[in-house]
């Protein structure tokens, strides 16, 4: 896991933001591609994705978030081993409860990768805005005639 | 226009003053299609589109650029395909013959695959399309909607 710009396993996301009548602007997003994956993977379970719905809520032991599953307690352990690896959630010092909670920033960094598309997909709207004008146009002019 | 911001898939609501049977030809016919598509200044010289469960799509992209026109292809698979109401397929880089690539940059193969779904609902003559551009875990490529479990999360964050 590399956490800095230009090293290697860190490489920057292609978008295309802006052209210009003669030349294009392609602006590179950084995200880093191997967490991503990571977060991606950990998010890749209904049991784990459950968890953090729970933790969206607010902190809990371990043996709160086993409650609603049947599940043994060393399995729901090993879920949340997981979520902690990749990140998504934080456990406390208190004790031997140390209770979980979540960490938002990764799935910002979700969110971030997500969002490069939508520039993309509002032009390419627009477009389909201005075609069908013009398709429904012709299919008028067709009628009239 | 609606935009929704989801932690895990952009979410786009648009209205088209357009029957939901042209709207899906937008999608579906290829020559519709590459009509639309795309960033600015970008064409689509290739759209192939076998439309049905399982069957492959491959479209490029052109821009021009200063160093001359730059092509990308993207390859998928159609998951879901329901006539004037739903369409759901995947989406990769790939070569023109549609083998899957990194994204340049990227070294050995991590393909990055998201998956596109297109909701459709005809209101009044008009058609209300949502659309849902979500990134797919590796290891579960067949978890078509497993974005909105997240909903609940993106309140936190927010």
């Amino acid at each position: 896991m590399v956490d800095s710009i230009g090293t290697l396993g860190y490489f920057p996301t292609w978008f295309i933001s802006c052209y210009g009548k003669y030349q294009a602007c392609v602006i590179m997003i950084a995200i880093d591609e191997d967490r991503l994956t990571e977060t991606f993977s950990a998010l890749a379970n209904s049991t784990r994705r459950a968890i953090l719905a729970r933790l969206a809520e607010g902190a809990a032991t371990v043996n709160e978030l086993a409650e609603p599953f049947a599940m043994t307690l060393p399995a729901i352990s090993k879920h949340i081993k997981v979520l902690e690896r990749a990140g998504l959630v934080v456990r406390g010092q208190r004790a031997q409860y140390r209770p979980c909670a979540l960490d938002g920033a990764r799935l910002e960094e979700v969110s971030t990768w997500a969002e490069q598309y939508r520039a993309v997909w509002e032009a390419s709207f627009d477009r389909m805005d201005d075609y069908l004008a013009q398709l429904q146009r012709q299919t008028k002019g067709r009628r009239t005639l | 226009m609606t935009n929704k911001a989801s932690q895990d898939a952009v979410v786009i609501e648009r209205t088209f003053d357009a029957p939901v049977d042209l709207i899906w030809q937008m999608w579906t016919d290829p020559e519709r299609f590459k009509a639309w598509y795309g960033p600015d200044g970008a064409v689509i010289p290739v759209a192939k589109m076998d439309v049905r469960i399982g069957g492959s799509r491959l479209v490029c992209m052109e821009m021009s650029s200063p160093g001359g026109p730059t092509q990308m292809w993207f390859t998928g698979e159609y998951r879901e395909v329901l006539e004037n109401q739903r369409l759901v397929y995947t989406e990769s880089m790939s070569d023109e013959h549609g083998n899957v690539s990194s994204p340049p940059g990227m070294g050995d193969g991590h393909p990055v695959t998201t998956e596109v779904r297109v909701e459709l609902e005809d209101v009044g003559g008009r058609t209300k399309m949502l659309l849902t551009h979500a990134g797919i875990p590796g290891d579960s490529p067949g978890a078509a909607g497993w974005a909105m479990a997240l909903d609940k999360l993106a309140a936190y964050v927010a």
